[in-house]
């Protein structure tokens, strides 16, 4: 087990310092002087290659490359060019909403999308089953933003349940948290509950046609006992991938649903940083995503091995 | 599973009661504006919405009241030698830095320098002076070589770059580089440990500010803060921001987009303010270093192949409260107003055009359009600017982009195929525009002035004498002469004047007149 594990993190080393070369390039080639954009519109070009040289945009591609990847080793990920703040200091800052809204949005999801799936391959071929897969593909293909202005009008503008906009921090209390975060979870776990529903509903079937469940049903066990028990177990690999998956996006590419519910996550703090051209935020949240994306899946193969004993070998 | 519905229902019930969404005691105002407060330093960025947030937390010396006259605003007042070189300018008691520091004579003479090396009116000024220094801890000698009348002006500059006061530690700071702590003499205080940039800035009413007895006139006057605190959020969606106005969740937009101002009908929560003097006018900028526009028979066709309405049509729709045909190059409603050499400008004639492309020898070589898609304002704009040049006889080659890309684009004086450009649509406001001494397209700099590079010897000149004169009916002559002779020239083509429709919150009142929106003097109706 523990060698295994190594080896899964050992393997993320290399893929954060492709990720790592891959970004600094990307975003350094990218049109858009920063320098012009923080100097303003009646900046003179002599204001403009001053600020070039005081943020070293004058330096050759490698140099720069050398010099930010050394400050990112000491965790320092340099300062953002605009607001003069650290840029860990402005993650820090994001992390909380994302995190919270991620979770609500993953427990609602979950507690939608399984049961649909499990119900839908329990009842396979049947009204309900194609109900429930029709409403995947709808979950599915209708975007988010959609949805999300759908529920801001019906519950805050005409019932005034819940906020427009805007996050509460758990700091000002949890419920108002929960609010504030309410639908914009549920638009997104809509998405995210259409494609968990159908995978766990394909990975039951396959489970569901087995000898074992054929034994239980012969045993005379509860059909609610053979399908928990002995058939989303085995199912559940597939299903905690796609929700492995679905968690790795939420933290970091949600920012439709960040913007339309103003939630200030790292998404919305990613996409300002690249309209502003604003390159230390934004190599320095690509490297955080890399890093969270590799910790999930190191989590997810985690448990594969409890879910499935052969695993471990 | 009756106690888990229970349990269930409870929740949801204290979900939708529950206690009230961010609510306290104190009174606070929530703002949006166009942009996010990414930056605490109004000198190192000429940002409009940096020098929003930074009225709050600095104060200036000099301030423009409503009549635009320049009256003193942390000056006590100022006295001018009889030859017209030296000014004394006493600063009034009590004035307190955030910080708790007393404001000097050395602090503003420190921010005042910091100020003229990347203003351009302070840099004229500097230019012009022999010398600044403080005498003793509450008065400043300016000392100038020559006789000039924009001195006050330039003090009681009301836009980027404002001249802020801020403690001398700060403004000894390099001005490229960003001033990160936000300290300064103004009625509201920034909260840094509460600044999220890219969501939330807070200031807090500043408790030792001393306002001015008179009473607030766009920039000058008793800045009274009546908010405890005041709160400006970046809301990146604009009909959520909307929906969140008429919500009550916010009391202010800064900008409403002309397609969402239906939403307003019939609310009593919140109304459109339609604000001229926070407009700004639609300008197609011309780059005189490049073919086909390197010719000024070319310009000149340029303007026959346009007119104003159909811009405004495209961009405001139904609105039309929200725009003028106008084309005055100092803005309609501002002293400098006028209508001279417009003609070609207001009406639309393609067959003169194409005489006038023919006469000038227009080889065919395409017109590249940047069309940009991420400003509404410019996305209709360029929609509406292609087949109208099309129909006149240019060829265009018309490019998607953003307006990140095109404002380093601008940057460049290469030939189009290496990275240079021909026309792009900018929209400087009235504030800006209304005053010869900051207008860019009267200035005639050539490849030392703004994007576009048109050179005019006597431009220069016409600003030369408008700075030297303090009497109105000249200022008022040459003004209008620099319009006419901008007009043969061609640095741009305006096409309509547009009004800012801010959203206000039905139960605020005292806003004040002004170009730049200010929240002292605010409040909410008892």
């Amino acid at each position: 087990m523990f060698a295994y594990l190594a080896g899964r993190v050992l393997s993320a080393i290399p893929i954060l310092v492709l990720v790592a070369v891959f970004i600094f390039s990307l975003v350094n080639l990218t049109p858009g002087d920063p320098a012009l954009l923080i100097a303003g519109d009646n900046a003179t070009p002599a204001q403009v290659e001053q600020i070039r040289e005081r943020l070293h945009l004058n330096e050759p591609l490698p140099t720069r490359f050398a010099i930010w990847a050394g400050n990112a080793l000491r965790l320092d990920l340099g300062v953002s060019i605009y607001s003069g703040q650290p840029v860990t200091r402005l993650i820090a800052q994001r992390i909380e909403p994302t995190f919270v809204l991620a979770t609500v949005t993953i427990i609602i999801t979950v507690l939608m999308a399984v049961p649909l799936g499990v119900i839908a391959s329990w009842k396979a071929n049947s009204w309900i089953d194609r109900a429930i897969m029709g409403f995947a593909v709808l979950g599915f293909s209708v975007p988010v933003f959609v949805i999300g202005y759908l529920l801001a009008y019906v519950f805050s503008v005409n019932l005034k349940w819940f906020p427009v906009q805007g996050y509460s921090p758990l700091a000002d209390g949890p419920l108002d948290t929960l609010r504030s975060v309410t639908l914009p979870a549920v638009a997104l776990a809509m998405v995210f509950a259409a494609l968990i529903a159908r995978v766990t509903r394909a990975a039951m079937l396959e489970v569901l046609n087995e000898n074992h469940i054929r034994t239980a049903r012969a045993k005379g066990l509860p059909t609610s006992r053979i399908l928990i028990v002995h058939a989303l177990k085995n199912a559940g690999v597939p299903v905690v991938t796609v929700i492995g998956i679905g968690l790795a996006t939420l933290v970091g590419g949600v920012v439709v649903t960040e913007s339309v519910f103003n939630i200030p996550g790292i998404g919305r703090l990613t996409v300002d940083a690249i309209t502003r051209r604003d390159y230390p935020i934004v190599q320095g949240v690509i490297l955080f995503f890399a890093a969270v994306l590799i910790i999930i899946n190191v989590l997810v193969d985690m448990s594969y091995a409890l879910l499935d004993p052969r695993v471990k070998g | 599973m009756k106690l888990k519905s229970l349990a269930v229902a409870a929740l949801t019930a204290s979900l939708m009661l529950g206690s009230t969404f961010g609510a306290v005691a104190e009174e606070v105002l929530r703002l949006r504006m166009n942009g996010d407060i990414n930056s605490v330093d109004p000198i190192a960025t000429t940002n409009f919405t940096i020098r929003n947030s930074a009225y709050l937390i600095y104060d200036t010396l000099f301030a423009l009241d409503a009549d635009f006259k320049v009256q003193p605003q942390m000056a006590e007042g100022y006295t001018l030698s009889d030859d017209q070189l030296t000014y004394t300018i006493t600063l009034r008691d009590g004035l307190k830095f955030h910080d708790g520091s007393p404001v000097t004579a050395a602090d503003a003479v420190a921010s005042l320098e910091r100020w003229g090396k990347v203003d351009g009116l302070g840099k004229i000024l500097f230019s012009k002076a022999a010398s600044l220094t403080a005498t003793d801890d509450k008065t400043l000698v300016l000392q100038m070589k020559e006789p000039w009348g924009q001195v006050l002006p330039a003090l009681g500059k009301i836009s980027s770059n404002v001249p802020f006061i801020m403690p001398a530690r700060l403004a000894a700071n390099d001005p490229t580089v960003p001033v990160t702590e936000p300290i300064g003499s103004g009625p509201f205080k920034m909260k840094v440990d509460e600044w999220v940039p890219g969501s939330v800035a807070v200031y807090e009413k500043f408790a030792d500010y001393v306002p001015r007895p008179e009473p607030a006139s766009m920039a000058a006057g008793g800045k009274v803060a009546k908010f405890d605190r005041i709160e400006i959020r970046y809301i990146p969606d604009s009909s959520q921001a909307v929906d969140a106005l008429l919500n009550g969740e916010i009391d202010w937009i800064e900008d409403v987009a002309a397609d969402l101002i239906p939403l307003f009908d019939g609310s009593d929560t919140a109304h459109i303010f339609a604000n001229p003097q926070a407009g700004n006018s639609l300008q197609l900028v011309v780059n005189h270093l490049n073919p086909p526009f390197d010719n000024p028979k070319v310009r000149e066709a340029l303007q026959w192949a346009l007119e104003p309405t159909p811009f405004m049509q495209a961009i405001f729709g139904e609105q039309t409260q929200l725009y003028q045909i106008c084309v005055a190059i100092f803005f309609c409603g501002s002293p400098y107003e006028s209508t001279i050499n417009t003609d070609r400008i207001m009406t639309r004639d393609p067959a003169k055009a194409k005489a006038l492309l023919a006469e000038a020898g227009y080889d065919g070589t395409p017109v590249f359009l940047p069309h940009v898609t991420d400003i509404p304002f410019h996305d209709h704009a360029y929609s509406v600017l292609k087949p109208m040049l099309e129909e006149a006889g240019f060829a265009v080659d018309e490019q998607m982009t953003d307006w990140a890309s095109v404002s380093t684009r601008r940057a460049s004086k290469e030939p189009v195929a290496n990275g240079g450009w021909n026309l792009f649509f900018t929209g400087w406001g009235y504030v800006d525009q209304s005053n010869p001494m900051t207008n860019v397209y009267v200035a005639g700099a050539g490849k030392d002035g703004w994007f576009g590079w048109a050179d005019s010897a006597e431009l220069r000149d016409l600003r030369t004498q408008f700075a030297a004169t303090t009497d109105a009916g000249e200022q008022k002559a040459l003004a209008e002469k620099m319009q006419s002779v901008a007009y043969d020239l061609v640095p741009f083509v305006p096409l309509g004047q547009a009004s800012l429709a801010q959203g206000v919150a039905s139960n605020l009142e005292g806003f004040i007149d002004s170009p730049v929106p200010f929240f002292w003097n605010v409040s909410r109706k008892q």
